[in-house]
C-alpha cells in the first residue's frame, strides 16, 4: 500500500494529466487548426480588425462630408458616421461588421482603408513637423455629386417613390442620383449588433426595398421615354421613315395578335410626321415607326445606347436596362410594336435613361458614368483624379442633333407634353413617359438635358405609384422635377 | 496564540527560534523579495505593452497602477515576513504574477471591471494578512471544523435565498447585498476543503477498512462515512439546484481524491466515478442549463447562433492569437461573452498566444507543486490532506475552464483563480493561497522544532540541511501523525 505522501504525488501527476490534455487541445486550436478557424467565413475577426483602423472620409463636390470615421470610446476605435444619414445612403452604401459593406464603402474599400499616397518632401518646417507628427492616414474619396442638387432631388420627390438622376453629359460625372425610399447607413454601422440588426430588419421589411436603390439597382417600364431610342434608330436604319405621314388614329390592331388594339394615351387621336408624333407622344405613331424600322434595328439601337449590359458605374450592383432580343420578336410583331414605345417586357434602369439622355446631349456619345473625382492623401494633396472616358457610341452626331429637335420640341411646342419643364432663357430638351405597370397605378418619367446648344445637364426622374387619371403624367408629374433639378445646377438657385 | 496541545518545552523552543529568526536574514524571504520584484517589474511592462498596444500611449494612471501595485506587493511581502517567515518564497510571487497578469487583460477589456479589480486585489492582499494574522497555525482551521462547514453549508444555500439570490445566465449561484454581488460558492468550496480535511484525517483508518460483514463482504460502518457523505450530498443537491454544474464537478473531485489520498482505497476513485456519471446522467436528464451546455459542447457549429457561439468565439480568438498571439492590447476580446470571467482564458491566448497560455499553465502548476511540495512535508495528516485538497482545487479548476474552452469538457461557469475578474473568486484565492502559506510556515517549524529538539541542536533552523533532513523523513503513517498533531 502507497503511503500516503505517494498518493499526494500520484495526484499531482493526475493534475498535471489534466492540464497536459488542455495543453495538446490549445496545440490543435492555436497551432494546426488556426488557419482553418480564421478562414472560416463566421469568423469576423478581420472585419473588426479593419473596423477598429481609421477609414478615409467621402466627401461631396460641394464640400459636405458623407461619411467619415470619428474616434470612439467603445470597444472600437472608431466609429464609421454617415452625417448626411438618407440622403447619400444608396450611393456611400453602409460599412457594417455584421452586414459587410455596400456603395462606395464596398467599391473603394481598399483605398478608403489605408495609405495609397506616397509622403511627399516636406517643403517647410511646418509640412516637416506635420510629416512627423501625423501618421499616415487613410486616403480620402472626393466624389462628383452635389450635395445641394442631392437635396433639391429629395425635396422635390417629396417622400414618393421614384429616383432622379443627373449626369453631366461631356463627362459622365453623376450630379445626383437619390432614390426614395433611401435609408441611414450610420445604425448598420453601430458597434452595437443588436442596433445593427433591428435596422437591417427594418430595411428588409420595408416595402420600398431601400437597399436596392431605385436610380440604379431596379427596373421600370420606361413607357414613352423609350421613344427616345425608337426615333434615333429611326434615323439611323431607315431615316425616311421620319418623314413619312402617319394617319390620324386613336386605335392600331397589333399585327400576329387576334385583333388586339393599342390606344393612344386617354384615347386621343395623333398622327403626322416623326417630329409631330414625338411631339404629342403618339403611341399608335411610334408603334408603325417601330415595325417600320424592325426589331434588329431596334435592339441594335437599344444596345448601343447601353441597353442589355453592365453599365460601368462605380458602385456594386448597378442593374442593367432590359430590351427583348430580336428573335423574339419573329411572327410577334405585336411585341415589337409595344416594345418601341416603351411596353411590352422592355426595362429601363433610371441611370440608363439618364444615359440615354446624356447620349444624345453629347453628340451620341455616351461617357462612362462615376462618382469619383478624385482621391487625396491625408495631407491633402491630390493622389489620383478621375479622367472621363467614352463608354459608348450611341449614335451619330447627326442622329444626335435631329433627336435634339425632336426634344426641344417636346418641352416647347404648345402641343408638346414636356411644357411644365419651360425655363425662361434655357433651352430645354426632353422627353416625357408615363407607364401602366399592370395595376391601378402608373410610373411617370420625364428624361431632358439642357442646355441643349451647349448640354451641361441630363436628367432623368422617374415617380412610381401615380393614380392613373389624365392629370398624372409624365409632363405633369415628373417634368416639374427635372425643371427644377437644371434650373438650380444652371442658375444657381432652387425653384 | 495558539497553545493547543503541545507541551511547553516546545513553546519554549518555538519562542527561542523566533529570537533567533528575527536576528538572522531570512534567505527564504528575501527570495521571495528577489522574485516579487521580478514579477512587479513583468507586470508592470505587460500593463504598459497593453496599453500601448490599444492605444499608442502610456495610460494617465500608469504611476497610480505602479505605487499601487508596488504598495500591495510590500503589504503581503511585509506581513508573510512578520506572520509566516519560513513559508515557502514561491507562493506570494506566483500568486502576484497570476493576479497582475489578470488585471492588465481585465483593465483592457473593461476598464471599470479593471478598477474594480484593483479594489479586490487589495482586499484580497488584506484577507491574506488577516488570515496570517488570525490563524497563526494550521490546526488552528482545524479547531473550527464544524463551525466552517456550517458556514459552507449557509453559503452554497445563500443564492437560493428569495431577496438576494440572483440568477446569472441560468444559473443561480450569485448573493446580492447591495452594489455589490458575490459567488458563495468560491468561499464554500474552502471551507469543505477544511472540514473534509479534518474529518478524514480523524478517521482515515476507519475509512480505510470495513468493520462491518455483511456476508462475505466487509463493509465500512456507516457512520464514520456519514458527515462526509451528508456535507457532501448536501452541497451537491443545492449545487443541481442552483444549476452551478462546473462546482459540484470540482466538489466531487475535491472529496474523492482527498478520500483516495487519505485511505488509500482506489475503490473511493472508482464509486467517486461512477456516482458522478450518475449525477451527471441525472443533470442532463432534468437541469436545461446542463443540457444546453452539453450541446454547446458536441455540436458548437450546429449552435452557432446560440449556444455554441460562446466557444467558437473563443476558439476564433486562440486562433487569431496562434503561436505568438497578437501582442498584449492588440486583441478583440470584447467579441467574446464572458471575456474577462468564463472565457478569461481565450481573451489572453489571442493577445499572448499559445506560448503566452502555456506560462500561465505552467504558472499553475508550479502553485500546485508548491503545495503538494508543503503536503509532503507536513506531519500532521489534517495539514497534508488539506494542502493537497487546496492545491489540486487550484488545477483542477484550471482543467475546468481550459477545458472548457478548448471543449474537452462542457462549459461551466468557473472561473481562473486569481485570474478572473470577480471579488469572490480573487478573494477567496488570497484565501487559498494563505491557507497554503500557513501550512508551509508550519512545516518548517515542525522540521525546525524536531531539528532542535532531538536531532541537532546545533544546525540552524530553516537551513538547508536540516529542511533536507526533515523532507527525508518519512511522513509516516495518518495513526502516528494525526497522534502527534493532536
Amino acid at each position: 500500500m502507497s503511503s500516503i505522501n505517494g498518493r499526494v504525488r500520484w495526484a499531482g501527476l493526475g493534475a498535471c494529466l489534466l492540464v497536459l490534455v488542455v495543453f495538446a487541445q490549445l496545440n490543435y486550436i492555436q497551432v494546426f487548426h488556426a488557419k482553418a478557424l480564421t478562414d472560416n467565413p463566421l469568423n469576423t475577426s478581420h472585419v473588426i480588425q479593419q473596423y477598429s483602423l481609421p477609414r478615409g472620409a467621402i466627401i461631396s463636390a460641394d464640400g459636405v462630408t458623407l461619411a467619415e470615421s470619428v474616434a470612439s470610446h467603445d470597444q472600437y476605435k472608431y466609429q464609421r458616421v454617415y452625417p448626411t444619414g438618407a440622403l447619400f445612403g444608396q450611393i456611400t452604401g453602409y460599412y457594417s461588421l455584421t452586414y459587410g459593406t455596400d456603395g462606395l464603402e464596398r467599391e473603394y474599400n481598399s483605398l478608403l482603408s489605408k495609405s495609397t499616397s506616397n509622403v511627399r518632401l516636406p517643403g517647410s518646417l511646418h509640412q516637416l513637423e506635420k510629416l512627423l507628427t501625423t501618421e499616415p492616414g487613410p486616403d480620402n474619396l472626393h466624389i462628383t455629386v452635389l450635395a445641394s442638387l442631392q437635396k433639391l432631388a429629395e425635396q422635390q420627390l417629396a417622400g414618393r417613390y421614384g429616383a432622379v438622376v443627373a449626369i453631366a453629359p461631356k463627362t459622365g460625372a453623376v450630379l445626383a442620383m437619390y432614390s426614395n425610399p433611401s435609408y441611414n447607413p450610420t445604425p448598420l454601422a453601430s458597434p452595437n449588433p443588436s442596433v445593427e440588426q433591428s435596422a437591417w430588419k427594418t430595411l428588409l421589411a420595408n416595402p420600398g426595398t431601400p437597399l436596392a436603390a431605385a436610380a440604379y439597382r431596379q427596373r421600370f417600364f420606361p413607357g414613352s421615354t423609350f421613344k427616345v431610342v425608337t426615333a434615333s434608330a429611326v434615323y439611323d436604319h431607315n431615316p425616311s421613315l421620319a418623314k413619312k405621314d402617319f394617319p390620324v388614329i386613336s386605335a392600331f390592331p397589333l399585327p400576329d395578335t387576334s385583333n388586339q388594339l393599342m390606344h393612344n394615351f386617354a384615347n386621343s387621336a395623333c398622327g403626322g410626321q416623326m417630329l409631330e408624333l414625338f411631339t404629342v407622344s403618339c403611341d399608335t405613331g411610334f408603334a408603325q415607326l417601330g415595325l417600320g424600322v424592325g426589331g434588329k434595328a431596334l435592339a441594335d439601337e437599344a444596345k448601343a445606347f447601353g441597353w442589355d449590359q453592365p453599365v460601368p458605374l462605380d458602385l456594386p450592383g448597378v442593374a442593367q436596362s432590359y430590351f427583348p432580343p430580336a428573335s423574339s420578336f419573329n411572327r410577334n410583331a405585336g411585341a415589337l410594336a409595344k416594345s418601341a414605345i416603351g411596353q411590352e417586357s422592355v426595362q429601363a434602369v433610371p441611370l440608363t435613361m439618364a444615359l440615354d439622355a446624356a447620349a444624345i446631349a453629347d453628340k451620341g456619345v455616351i461617357m462612362t458614368p462615376h462618382l469619383m473625382a478624385d482621391v487625396t492623401g491625408s495631407q491633402g494633396q491630390v493622389v489620383k483624379t478621375y479622367k472621363p472616358k467614352p463608354w459608348l457610341r450611341a449614335t451619330s452626331p447627326a442622329t444626335a442633333a435631329k433627336v435634339t429637335t425632336l426634344m426641344l420640341s417636346v418641352v416647347n411646342s404648345p402641343n408638346g407634353t414636356g411644357v411644365a419643364a419651360r425655363i425662361p432663357g434655357i433651352e430645354v430638351a426632353g422627353k416625357t413617359g408615363t407607364a401602366q405597370t399592370g395595376g391601378s397605378s402608373i410610373e411617370t418619367w420625364f428624361v431632358a438635358f439642357a442646355p441643349a446648344q451647349n448640354p451641361k445637364i441630363a436628367v432623368c426622374v422617374l415617380v412610381e405609384n401615380q393614380p392613373l387619371g389624365v392629370q398624372y403624367q409624365g409632363g405633369t408629374i415628373a417634368a416639374p422635377i427635372a425643371k427644377a433639378i437644371i434650373q438650380s445646377y444652371l442658375q444657381g438657385r432652387a425653384s | 496564540m495558539s497553545v493547543n496541545a503541545l507541551s511547553a518545552p516546545v513553546n519554549v523552543a518555538n519562542a527561542t527560534s523566533r529570537r533567533l529568526r528575527t536576528l538572522r536574514r531570512l534567505p527564504q524571504r528575501r527570495t521571495e523579495l528577489g522574485m516579487l520584484v521580478l514579477v512587479y517589474v513583468l507586470v508592470l511592462g505587460l500593463y504598459l505593452l497593453a496599453a500601448l498596444g490599444a492605444t499608442g500611449a502610456a495610460p494617465k494612471a500608469t504611476i497610480v497602477f505602479a505605487a499601487l501595485s508596488a504598495l500591495l506587493l510590500a503589504t503581503a511581502h511585509l506581513a508573510v515576513r512578520r506572520l509566516a517567515p519560513d513559508a515557502s518564497p514561491i507562493f506570494l510571487p506566483l500568486a502576484a504574477l497570476l493576479n497582475g497578469i489578470g488585471y492588465v487583460f481585465i483593465s483592457h477589456i473593461d476598464p471599470a471591471e479593471g478598477s474594480n479589480q484593483a479594489i479586490w486585489t487589495a482586499v484580497g492582499t488584506l484577507c491574506l494578512v488577516a488570515t496570517l494574522a488570525l490563524f497563526p497555525r494550521a490546526i488552528d482551521f482545524e479547531r473550527y471544523r464544524y463551525l466552517i462547514a456550517l458556514a459552507g453549508i449557509a453559503l452554497l444555500l445563500l443564492p437560493l435565498a428569495p431577496k438576494i439570490g440572483e440568477d446569472i445566465n441560468g444559473a443561480r449561484l450569485w448573493v446580492r447585498a447591495g452594489p455589490l454581488t458575490f459567488q458563495p460558492e468560491e468561499f464554500a468550496k474552502i471551507g469543505f476543503a477544511i472540514f473534509f480535511a479534518s474529518v478524514l484525517a480523524e478517521r482515515a483508518d476507519l475509512l480505510a477498512t470495513g468493520t462491518r460483514r455483511i456476508g462475505r463482504w466487509l463493509v465500512l460502518e456507516p457512520r464514520y462515512l456519514a458527515p462526509l457523505v451528508g456535507a457532501w450530498g448536501f452541497s451537491l443537491l443545492i449545487l443541481l439546484a442552483e444549476n452551478n454544474l462546473g462546482a459540484s464537478f470540482l466538489f466531487f473531485t475535491l472529496l474523492v481524491s482527498m478520500l483516495w489520498i487519505a485511505t488509500g482505497r482506489i475503490a473511493y476513485l472508482g464509486l467517486g466515478g461512477g456516482l458522478f456519471a450518475g449525477a451527471a446522467v441525472f443533470a442532463l436528464e432534468i437541469v436545461h442549463h446542463a443540457q444546453t451546455r452539453v450541446q454547446a459542447w458536441l455540436h458548437p457549429w450546429a449552435h452557432f447562433a446560440t449556444s455554441g457561439y460562446q466557444i467558437i468565439e473563443g476558439w476564433f480568438g486562440l486562433a487569431g492569437g496562434g503561436m505568438w498571439g497578437l501582442g498584449p492590447g492588440q486583441g478583440n476580446p470584447q467579441v467574446i461573452p464572458e471575456a474577462s470571467t468564463d472565457f478569461m482564458f481565450a481573451s489572453i491566448g489571442e493577445e499572448i498566444g499559445l506560448v503566452g497560455l502555456v506560462a500561465i499553465l505552467c504558472v499553475y502548476l508550479l502553485l500546485m507543486g508548491s503545495g503538494l511540495r508543503a503536503a509532503v512535508r507536513s506531519e500532521r495528516s489534517f495539514d497534508k490532506l488539506l494542502a493537497t485538497g487546496l492545491s489540486l482545487l487550484l488545477v483542477v479548476q484550471v482543467f475546468v475552464v481550459g477545458g472548457g474552452i478548448t471543449r474537452v469538457i462542457p462549459v461551466t461557469g468557473i472561473t481562473l483563480p486569481f485570474v478572473s475578474y470577480g471579488g469572490s473568486s480573487l478573494v477567496s484565492s488570497y484565501l487559498l493561497l494563505a491557507i497554503l502559506v500557513r501550512i508551509s510556515n508550519d512545516n518548517a517549524n515542525q522540521i525546525a522544532t524536531s531539528a532542535r529538539g532531538s536531532i541537532e541542536p546545533a544546525t540552524r533552523p530553516g537551513s538547508r540541511t536540516s529542511e533536507d533532513r526533515g523532507a527525508r523523513q518519512p511522513a509516516g503513517d495518518l495513526s502516528t501523525t494525526g497522534g502527534l498533531a493532536l
